[in-house]
């Protein structure tokens, strides 16, 4: 088949047929320490994909491989190494958070030693004072704090979050983002699907994006914003005296600079896609006496690119 | 297939069970058939109660409860078995580990059985002790565990029924209901079939009879049972069941072939059908 061996997940024509449905051909890989953000619209197979992946449904056509196993044939070993958090976690209410991990490390062989792991599981993921309550009785932003822990019990090389941050408040959401990292710097791998595109823009290093069932980009952040946008827009924050005439003047005309709007912090500049000014932008401002307090691409970029990228797939 | 995932399983399932209020219910009723009608034929129709069949009132509680309330028993318990972990969403995660499926199933199976099988035990113990407690020493225990045994044998049809219907529906309430009809039908059938040998004496009437489930089923703990107990208690004991079947043999035999097929369809079904996303 051609695999690269640091590749963790492989999808080759991958077809799931529902009858009136058609998820795929699905063609993409993903490689070992990829931090991987999976985007599509409600029923676009995102799901689908994800349980083709754990052999949780079987594909009509096509390869799916997992550690270069099929998840399918070989489930237990190509699962092995797999964390795996649903999209509504809908985990056992009569258990407690402790009984629940200590099933799961049970399903993965591990024996009652792992206790301690277990309790620091529940320590990363915040949850370590409901240790014995009903998961019932918990919030639902603690159950989904519950399903992430779950999915990191045991040694997972690849965790596969289905929208992990739903329903986590602020702080749960800067201790995933600084956990999930650490798990890839520990040599880790990470899929995760969400509608929360500034999350996936501050997470992940690159998306897989599928939409009616297609695959329709894979590859990084930057180079999607690059392919789905005409146009890009620079923030320039500036101290006083402020955005100057003789500043605006100079920045439009710089090559590609299509457009450039003055505000209470400076200025917005919209550039073509294919051009970065950023530096020379960034050298007009220091030269004209103004300190240069940021300079950086519009936060709703991620936004208005997969967007863009739909309609034109829908089109 | 590793033991220890089975165990695993197992124990999750009866843990589970034991979480659902309708199974502790039927341990409440457990204790309510084994303890209660000997308090109260104590208490109202002592005179019934002849000193020969003194010696021999655990039988009641052991034997009357096989035809219906053990059957019953089995239906609650595995009709959820399977499907209620697509209704909420659980079987998902819980498969999605490195675990075979025939490691989940068989030890789901067995989890639920296991909680059976405590229950008919709970039950002859209840009996016996209630027995011992209100009518003074009892008789002919030796063949209780034999009794049990096949009790626990002959309950693995219906249970394993549901547990199939479980599995095909993913529907709790309906794999329930479609196992239950069979369970009532099966015995309705068999009641018109005795009448009908009864009335005409054609043989084609009892044949049929010995092939339904539930002939099987009753028939199996009184056909052990018969050999070793006084003309008196059987004569009460054949007001709950008469057994249709021939002999131990073909009844045991019977009622293995029902098991074994509603297992072999559900896990086969099971084994190659995708795992369903919440079913609501």
């Amino acid at each position: 088949m051609g695999q690269r061996l640091d590749e963790v997940v492989t999808f080759q024509q991958a077809v799931k047929d529902y009858g009136p449905k058609v998820i795929g051909p699905i063609t993409f890989s993903v490689q070992g320490g990829e931090i991987v953000g999976f985007l599509g619209p409600n029923g676009s197979g995102k799901s689908t994909t994800i349980r083709m992946l754990l052999g949780l449904i079987k594909p009509t056509s096509g390869v799916v491989r997992l550690f270069q196993k099929d998840p399918l044939r070989e489930h237990v070993k190509a699962l092995a190494h797999v964390g795996y958090s649903p999209e509504l976690p809908n985990l056992q209410s009569f258990l407690s958070p402790r009984e629940l991990l200590r099933l799961t490390a049970r399903e993965l062989g591990l024996d009652e030693e792992t206790n301690t792991q277990l309790i620091d599981i529940l320590e990363d993921v915040g949850l370590v004072q409901y240790a014995d309550y009903k998961i019932a009785k918990l919030s639902k932003g603690m159950v989904q704090r519950l399903s992430v822990a779950q999915a990191m019990v045991g040694t997972p090389k690849i965790l596969i979050l289905d929208e992990p941050m739903i329903g986590i408040d602020p702080a749960g959401v800067v201790q995933f983002r600084s956990m999930f990292r650490d798990f890839v710097k520990d040599g880790g791998t990470i899929i995760m699907s969400s509608h929360i595109l500034s999350e996936v823009e501050a997470l992940c290093t690159s998306l897989a994006v599928i939409h009616s069932g297609r695959m329709v980009f894979r590859g990084g952040v930057e180079g999607f914003i690059q392919q789905s946008l005409s146009s890009r827009s620079l923030v320039v924050e500036v101290g006083l005296p402020g955005a100057t005439e003789s500043l605006v003047r100079r920045i439009s005309s710089m090559p590609g600079v299509t457009r450039v709007t003055p505000n209470t912090t400076g200025m917005l500049v919209e550039m073509k896609k294919e051009v970065d000014s950023r530096a020379e932008i960034a050298k007009a401002v220091v030269e004209s006496g103004s300190p240069l307090l940021g300079l950086h691409y519009s936060g709703s970029e991620l936004d208005e690119a997969y967007i863009n990228a739909i309609r034109l797939t829908t089109q | 297939m590793r033991a220890s995932r089975v165990l695993t399983f197992a124990r999750y399932e009866a843990r589970r069970a034991v979480a659902r209020k309708k199974v502790l219910a039927l341990v409440a009723l457990t204790i309510l058939i084994g303890t209660a009608p000997y308090y109260l034929l104590d208490v109202i129709h002592t005179s019934l109660v002849t000193p020969p069949i003194r010696p021999y009132m655990w039988v009641l509680g052991v034997f009357l409860p096989q035809a219906f309330f053990v059957q019953f028993t089995a239906l609650l318990i595995a009709a959820g078995s399977m499907s209620e972990e697509y209704e909420q969403g659980t079987a998902e995660v819980l498969l999605s580990k490195p675990v075979s499926r025939e490691e989940y199933f068989f030890g789901k199976y067995l989890g639920g059985y296991s909680l059976l099988v405590s229950i008919v035990t709970l039950d002859a113990m209840l009996s016996v002790t209630s027995a011992t407690f209100v009518f003074g020493p009892q008789m002919g225990l030796g063949i209780l565990p034999l009794t049990v045994l096949s009790q626990m044998l002959a309950a693995s049809v219906f249970y394993s029924v549901a547990f199939m219907f479980g599995e095909l529906m993913r529907r709790s309430s309906l794999s329930y209901i479609v196992s239950a009809s069979v369970f009532f039908t099966s015995e309705v059938i068999g009641v018109y079939l005795n009448v009908l040998f009864s009335l005409t004496g054609s043989g084609i009437y009892r044949t049929a009879n010995l092939y339904l489930p539930t002939s099987s089923v009753d028939s199996l703990p009184l056909l052990l049972a018969e050999p070793k107990l006084p003309s008196v208690v059987l004569t009460i004991l054949r007001f709950g069941a008469t057994p249709v079947e021939p002999s131990v043999l073909v009844s045991a035999l019977l009622i293995l072939a029902y098991t074994l097929t509603a297992v072999i369809v559900s896990l086969a079904y099971f084994g190659s059908m995708d795992v369903a996303k919440r079913v609501t």
